[in-house]
């Protein structure tokens, strides 16, 4: 990990020669949620392509560019697609945004994914607030010998996800009549769905959503102290009972039908910290 | 995934180019069960070393050859002997083969293995009819950017192994008077066997443990075959009751139980077009 340190000084300085900004608030957008991004009123976008170190977006349904400007009074910089493990590349690569945004100032992260729903009481559209995570991806980004400039060798997992964040996300949700929940995420690898047999040692283990997402930004994020709200859009059902094929087609249909939900949510949590710091 | 196209059509030429024939079935046999091949009316055998890309086998009880010819009148192509993880062959790797085997135009994939038996209710030499698995292995044969003309970014896998199949096996070991089970197939990467606490675990899971089928079956899912995979359970994990476990012994049972399995295959293929 001792290569890192130039890696985010380099693609933060890329960003400050376009943006001159500190930003107070970094966002990444899953699976069909990018929408977000129009509500930012732009001061700069740069193509993931012209960032030092950073890794291209290949995945289905994301485009690949750093958006920075005002949102709800707040500076912001949002990633408009993101890169998974599935696409080829380490943990370390995917989260190296989440150390830049952290080095140009950012004290929060908000994260998006889509995921598939395991809890019998969700609905495809429904909002789930990341209460806790469990990785079972194969890979860490913390892997390799610590950087303690940029965190501990051991970071503390006990509250990955801001608790009075999610309190006020859900308040939001009740108050804009939004159904929203608080559960855990499970992370795999992917990129194929899951089996019948894995959905249900899935949900043995204590979880209510799978995805192919977000852990390793988030434990980036617990490494260099960063703040973290998570938001995971229940896609499809995955009750292995009745379990039918997946159709990706429609997952990203449901994303987009659930994403001004969602907007709603950030936004609700956006005019939350702008108003009380 | 972006250089698989050539790396299977230059495997699926070299092979062509010696057997003309359009194999229906592909078949992959696991420990010890190598014996079936003997019953292949044999047109041709390749080294792995000769076909381009592929790797070559290294593990116990297995082969490296590949054979190709007809079986109960069916043309087949057989791997007698596959790859593993433990290996060190990275999953993408070790599921070439079923790339080739798949661009050669075969309709029907047959995987075979051994396995510990996880469900009390097993007894060693029984057969496993894989009715559905969990991937605990530490690779995906699927990672990187994906190649859409080998198969989707994200395949499904809500039923990876044919449910007629699995019945029709089923069907055939009551017929031929042997004990078969369907159940869930655990993959993980091995070499070591399993601790007693690793067996409760994976009890809780699954029905049977071992350490390879999950990348062929998820790559033969990517690429649209259909699945038939046979487990001998060959020695049972009682976690409470531990026993020694033999790599020899395995072989020795794997062995031993290999007619019934063949009367699964033959079975099978004897209906391939009803």
């Amino acid at each position: 990990m001792l290569e890192l340190y130039n890696q985010i000084e380099a693609a933060a300085s890329k960003i400050t020669a376009q943006w001159k900004h500190t930003p107070d608030v970094g966002i990444i957008l899953g699976t069909g949620l990018g929408g977000l991004v129009d509500q930012i009123e732009v001061e700069a976008a740069v193509d993931y392509e012209d960032i030092p170190h950073f890794p291209r977006s290949t995945a289905v349904s994301h485009r690949g560019r750093l958006v920075c400007g005002q949102l709800c009074g707040l500076r912001v910089i949002a990633m408009e697609g993101r890169v998974h493990h599935y696409e080829g590349y380490a943990l370390k690569q995917i989260t190296l945004p989440v150390r830049v945004m952290k080095h140009l100032g950012a004290k929060l992260l908000i994260v998006s994914n889509a995921v598939g729903g395991m809890n019998p009481y969700y609905r495809p559209g429904d909002i789930m607030l990341i209460e806790d995570h469990i990785n079972l991806m194969m890979d860490n980004p913390l892997i390799g010998i610590n950087d303690d400039r940029l965190g501990p060798r051991f970071p503390d997992m006990s509250q990955p996800y801001n608790w009075e964040l999610i309190d006020v996300a859900l308040a939001v949700a009740r108050r804009e009549n939004v159904v929203a929940h608080k559960g855990v995420l499970v992370a795999v690898t992917g990129p194929n769905l899951e089996t019948r047999a894995e959905y249900r040692f899935l949900k043995m283990i204590g979880a209510d959503v799978v995805g192919m997402s977000t852990v390793p930004e988030v434990i980036v994020a617990a490494h260099c102290d960063l703040p973290t709200i998570g938001f995971s859009i229940i896609t499809d059902m995955c009750l292995p009972d009745t379990l039918k094929p997946a159709n990706v087609n429609e997952i990203v249909a449901t994303a987009n039908e659930a994403e001004p939900r969602l907007r709603t949510l950030v936004t609700g949590v956006l005019e939350h910290v702008a108003q009380n710091g | 995934m972006l250089n698989l196209p050539s790396q299977i059509s230059e495997a699926a030429d070299y092979v062509r180019q010696r057997w003309t024939t359009t194999p229906r079935v592909g078949i992959i046999l696991g420990t010890g069960l190598g014996n079936l091949a003997d019953h292949i009316n044999a047109e041709l055998r390749l080294d792995y070393q000769a076909i381009p890309h592929f790797s070559q086998s290294t593990a116990l009880g297995h082969k490296g050859q590949l054979v190709c010819g007809h079986l109960s009148g069916v043309p087949v192509v057989t791997m007698e002997g596959r790859f593993h993880l433990y290996e060190g062959y990275s999953a993408r790797q070790i599921t070439l083969p079923v790339r080739v085997m798949n661009e050669l135009g075969i309709e029907l994939l047959i995987i075979s293995n051994a396995s510990g038996g996880l469900n009390p209710n097993f007894n060693s030499g029984d057969v496993m009819v894989i009715e559905d698995h969990v991937n605990l292995m530490n690779d995906n044969p699927l990672i990187g950017i994906n190649n859409d003309q080998l198969g989707p970014r994200f395949p499904d896998m809500s039923s990876p192994y044919d449910p007629q199949l699995v019945e029709l096996a089923l069907s055939i070991a009551r017929r031929e008077n042997f004990m078969a089970h369907p159940g869930v197939y655990v993959g993980l990467n091995g070499p070591n066997y399993e601790t007693r606490a690793e067996y409760r675990f994976l009890r809780g899971i699954g029905d049977a443990v071992g350490m390879s089928t999950v990348p062929e079956v998820i790559v033969a899912a990517h690429t649209g075959l259909r699945v038939l995979a046979l487990s001998t359970v060959t020695n049972m994990c009682y976690p409470d009751a531990p026993e020694k476990t033999e790599g020899n012994d395995i072989i020795a049972i794997a062995s031993a139980v290999e007619p019934r399995l063949r009367s699964i295959v033959s079975g099978v293929l004897a209906r391939i077009d009803s």
